[in-house]
């Protein structure tokens, strides 16, 4: 009889997709995975400390914030995790352990519990917090593993910085030809951050989150796109691989760009943030004292993020424009 | 303009229609007492024609509409009204209703069987009449009255008629069995609606995943004599196919303007189930007094597809069809998208019930209201191009007239929103408190 | 800030309202620009902060003698200029007392002339109350300001260069937080500090959350 039975009386839907905000967020971690691991692989157990010293840091802190402001702790939800990771990911592998406390640290208490926690930030927890780094330990982020032999006299070890600091022959010195260069970059055994290098796994991951429905295409598309046109009309053809597939490119426009919290959320405001984040990124790497330009370039838009939702609102069904 | 593939947006949620298993229309008993609420159409409730210790028939007119938009009501069952007075609803909570003792003779008021052979020649007041005098309502779930539907303005003609099969909402496979069974009636309707708002075209909108019903129905009008203009049209699966609005711009490619009807863009749209009911209202001289109901969801032993009397309560359904030996969560009106929750099973059937589902703990979501991570996935299902997190965000605040200005009142309440939320946030909970407090303090400042 | 500064309320109460219940920088959010800029090492801090103190006094106790004097629609343009004269006094004086702080924050100091807190006093309190109330306003909010830019200032150097008043204080193989000395730094010491007043302030209950 239903009679006994104990009813509950809610609002209309009474089903629900499985994809949870709990459930996107390891899967985005699980499609970063072999990213990190490639890093690992190329950089030595380094890195690997880093990661588990940032993701540790993130849950630590996500769990005393959430203490301290008396809300339900979330580290279920994953975002912390992911955060860290994320973290990690844009350091470079010899990073000093203690900062990477401190950074991640940041990221959480700072840039997303100071202004509401999960949500309500305004920035990408993980973009601020290496913002953040670069501003406190300027040197220590720019110092990089080299995994090429170099000719003497040239000390940059990213490809970008090379290419910044001592020009377009020292690349060529160092990775002979242009076909040599963009395989190295596309496997990922180049100087650079820990998650950065190896565009072909980032690019997996990407492809993941696109079909697992985590993320939509908008953003990363429309990010690329940006960044191929222009470095096609800056450069070149060379130019086009190159920006591609050099610097935190692939990880920002698959995974930092696309997070959910400091992005449009209509589809059009998505299409103009990515297209603000590509031109962003390619002025800073052309003409900006960085020699990379994701981390600002993001963090610049998400600033604008709310000023781009109001000029992209959908069109009503029945309202003529 | 042109028929399109489909409208932007929506939802591909679990089917469950399956669950019914092969799809046939059982007949179930009438009930030993039956409750007739007044209230069984939008607009005021109907006004009662008898009182207590009258005898009835089935089919006898016991309430009769009060106002513009109301309906006639008829008895179920025959035998006698012990009682008018306020019983559960499954839509207003409590309401007045009449109730009536079974005779258990089941006597009609008059043969229903027999098809009317003038019903050809009719006038078109004529079949209108006979359409209000039935108390025929939207079976949808609208619920507005037939016969004012049916009946537009001069000014505004009517091109194109609508069938709507869609039956998009999971579980319910009431509409999908109807047109299984009763094809050549439905068609027969039709082709009086259609001749009666002359219309150009009859589209009769059926989901792909009603192979069968669309394969029929195609069958069925190559046999028809006079079918030009009938035509079957196949959707997409997805929800909310049967939308009213989404229905014509996936047909006709037009959009009802905001705040507009159907027939400001010459469009009408049926339910199968309405279709039905005039055809029995007009060539059998049928009251509406019963319908076709899905008793389905994991927690009911033996799903099926039931025509059931209006009175019978959701009670008896449940307990003749069986519970399963699992967590019973929720008994709902209607399918799990839009229907409505029950606080209890003394309800009884309404014109507007389509189904009932007993849903399981597994089934039935638990919503875990988490905070809004701005993923926009709200955004890109809504069918009406709405942004529900502002909307929601907006009435949450309690800023009613801001949340209106960016589309309140367009909401169909779908729930797709609700459903594709990630962080099970209570969107539609909000933008329903919304429109309400909205509504509310427009009726104050007049 | 001046709800109801009527002359009834207790001179103590007069004298601490600038400690915490309405300090300048944390709670009425005044004079953030020159507290960006100067808050990086302690000792420019409290040299802005003397200045500032002096300046404040003086002008508060000058406003409040001539208040009936001057006509009210030119009020802010008089206020300018008698606290311009202040300024003056003071940088000359701290050019002649401590000149490389000086050397250091001219521009800082030049621009007092224009800063919030001492045209507001000026507006909201001298320009309305008696010379003993006035100097008393003065020196509350001249501790509250000096005080606070001590803490943020001391919160700076020690995490951003290492040191205190130039003694070090954290050895230097720990690198210091560069970005605690740039402007970045400041504006995440005072939301912090600003939360914590606040907080204070709730636990008080002096306001509703
Ligand atoms: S806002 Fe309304 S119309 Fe849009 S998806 Fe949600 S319930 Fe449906
Ligand atoms: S689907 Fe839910 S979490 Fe995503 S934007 Fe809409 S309300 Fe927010």
């Amino acid at each position: 009889m239903l009679k006994d039975k104990h009813l509950t009386v809610t609002v209309s839907p009474h089903i629900k997709t499985s994809l949870t905000t709990e459930r996107m967020m390891w899967i985005v971690s699980a499609a970063l995975i072999p990213a990190a691991g490639a890093g690992i692989y190329f950089f030595g157990p380094h890195a690997a400390l880093v990661i588990a010293v940032c993701v540790g840091a993130s849950i630590i802190t996500e769990l005393f914030c959430a203490v301290l402001m008396k809300k339900p702790a979330t580290i279920k939800d994953g975002s912390a995790f992911l955060t860290g990771l994320l973290l990690a990911l844009c350091l470079p592998p010899e990073f000093p352990l203690w900062m990477c406390a401190l950074g991640s640290f940041f990221s959480i208490a700072v840039s997303k519990f100071a202004f509401g926690g999960l949500g309500h930030n305004i920035f990408n927890p993980a973009l601020a917090g290496r913002a953040f780094l670069m501003g406190a330990f300027a040197k220590e982020m720019t110092t990089w593993k080299t995994l090429q032999d170099f000719p003497d006299g040239i000390t940059a070890a990213t490809p970008l910085n090379l290419l910044k600091e001592q020009g377009y022959d020292s690349l060529m010195k160092v990775f002979d030809s242009h076909s040599h260069l963009f395989k190295e970059l596309f496997i990922g055994r180049v100087g650079g951050s820990i998650g950065e290098t190896s565009a072909a796994l980032l690019i997996i991951g990407g492809l993941i989150l696109i079909f697992a429905r985590v993320t939509t295409w908008h953003i990363p598309v429309s990010y690329i796109l940006t960044v191929i046109i222009v470095s096609y009309f800056t450069g070149g053809l060379f130019d086009i691989p190159f920006h591609l597939f050099t610097g935190g490119l692939m990880l920002g426009a698959f995974f930092m760009a696309t997070d959910p919290v400091t992005s449009p959320i209509t589809p059009k405001g998505q299409i103009i943030f990515g297209i603000g984040c590509g031109l962003f990124t390619m002025l800073i790497r052309i003409r900006g004292g960085y020699p990379e330009g994701v981390c600002y370039a993001i963090l610049l838009m998400n600033s604008v993020t709310p000023l781009i939702e109001r000029f992209s609102k959908t069109r009503i069904f029945g309202v003529k424009r | 303009m042109k028929a399109r593939v489909t409208f932007k947006g929506g939802i591909h949620p679990p089917e469950n229609k399956g669950l019914c298993g092969e799809l046939s229309i059982k007949d179930f008993p009438p009930p030993e007492t039956a409750v007739l609420p007044l209230q069984q159409s939008l607009g005021s409730a109907s006004e009662p024609v008898v009182k207590k210790g009258d005898k009835v028939k089935k089919g006898t007119l016991i309430a009769r509409s009060k106002g513009y938009i109301s309906s006639n009501l008829h008895s179920s069952v025959s035998g006698e009204v012990i009682d008018i007075r306020k019983s559960p609803h499954p839509l207003l909570g409590e309401a007045n209703a009449i109730i009536i003792k079974s005779d258990n003779r089941d006597e009609p008021e008059r043969d229903y069987s027999a098809e009317e052979a003038s019903a050809d020649s009719l006038s078109s007041g004529e079949i209108l009449e006979l359409i209000q005098n039935a108390g025929i309502v939207g079976l949808g779930g609208a619920t507005f009255p037939a016969h004012v539907k049916l009946n537009p303005p001069a000014d505004k003609p009517i091109k194109t008629f609508i069938i709507n099969g869609a039956e998009c909402e999971p579980y319910l496979t009431s509409d999908h069995s109807l047109m299984l069974e009763c094809a050549d009636r439905i068609l027969k309707g039709a082709a009086l609606i259609k001749k009666m708002l002359k219309a150009e075209k009859c589209l009769i909108a059926i989901e792909e995943n009603k192979k069968d019903a669309i394969a029929l129905f195609r069958q069925k009008i190559i046999q028809l004599k006079n079918a030009e203009g009938l035509q079957v049209f196949p959707l997409k699966v997805k929800y909310p196919q049967g939308a009213e609005k989404q229905l014509i711009y996936t047909l006709t490619g037009k959009e009802v303007p905001s705040g507009g009807l159907p027939m400001d863009v010459s469009v009408l749209v049926h339910n199968i189930g309405t279709v039905f009911a005039v055809y029995e209202a007009v060539f059998l001289r049928k009251p509406l007094f019963e319908r076709i109901v899905t008793v389905s969801g994991k927690g009911i032993k033996n799903p099926a597809n039931w025509r059931v009397r209006i009175g019978t309560t959701f009670k008896m359904l449940v307990n003749h069809s069986g519970l399963a030996d699992k967590k019973i969560k929720k008994l709902i009106m209607g399918g799990p998208m839009m229907g409505l929750a029950q606080y209890t099973d003394e309800v009884p059937v309404v014109k507007a019930t389509s189904g009932i589902l007993v849903l399981t703990s597994d089934e039935a979501a638990d919503f875990e209201h988490l905070a809004c991570i701005r993923c926009g996935k709200c955004v890109s299902v809504c069918p009406m191009g709405l942004m529900p997190a502002e909307i929601s965000k907006m009435v949450e605040k309690g800023r009613i007239d801001t949340a209106k200005s960016i589309g309140l009142m367009d909401c169909m309440e779908c729930g797709s929103c609700n459903y594709i939320c990630p962080s099970g946030t209570n969107l539609l909970q909000y933008i329903k408190l919304g429109k309400y407090e909205y509504l509310r303090s427009k009726n104050v400042k007049r | 800030m001046g709800q109801e500064e009527t002359n009834n309320t207790g001179y103590f109460k007069e004298l601490s309202k600038g400690f915490i219940r309405e300090n300048p920088i944390f709670i009425l959010c005044l004079g953030l620009c020159p507290t960006l800029a100067v808050s990086n090492l302690v000792e420019n801090a409290f040299g802005m902060g003397i200045a500032f103190f002096f300046v404040l006094l003086c002008s508060n106790i000058t406003i409040s003698l001539v208040q009936k004097l001057i006509p009210d629609e030119v009020r802010i343009p008089c206020f300018i200029v008698i606290i311009a004269a202040f300024v003056t006094v003071a940088s000359l004086l701290m050019q002649w007392l401590i000149p490389d702080v000086y050397a250091r924050m001219s521009l800082y100091i030049n621009l007092i002339v224009v800063n919030c807190i001492i045209l507001g006093r000026a507006e909201a309190f001298a320009s309305k109350n008696n010379v003993f109330r006035s100097a008393l306003d003065a020196v509350g909010m001249g501790v509250g300001f000096t005080a606070s830019l001590f803490i943020i200032s001391a919160i700076r150097e020690v995490t951003g260069f290492g040191t205190f008043l130039g003694f070090r204080l954290i050895p230097e193989n720990i690198k210091p937080i560069t970005i605690m000395i740039l402007a970045p730094g400041a504006f995440f010491t005072i939301g912090f500090l600003m939360a914590l007043f606040n907080l204070i302030r709730i636990k008080k209950g002096k306001v509703s959350k």
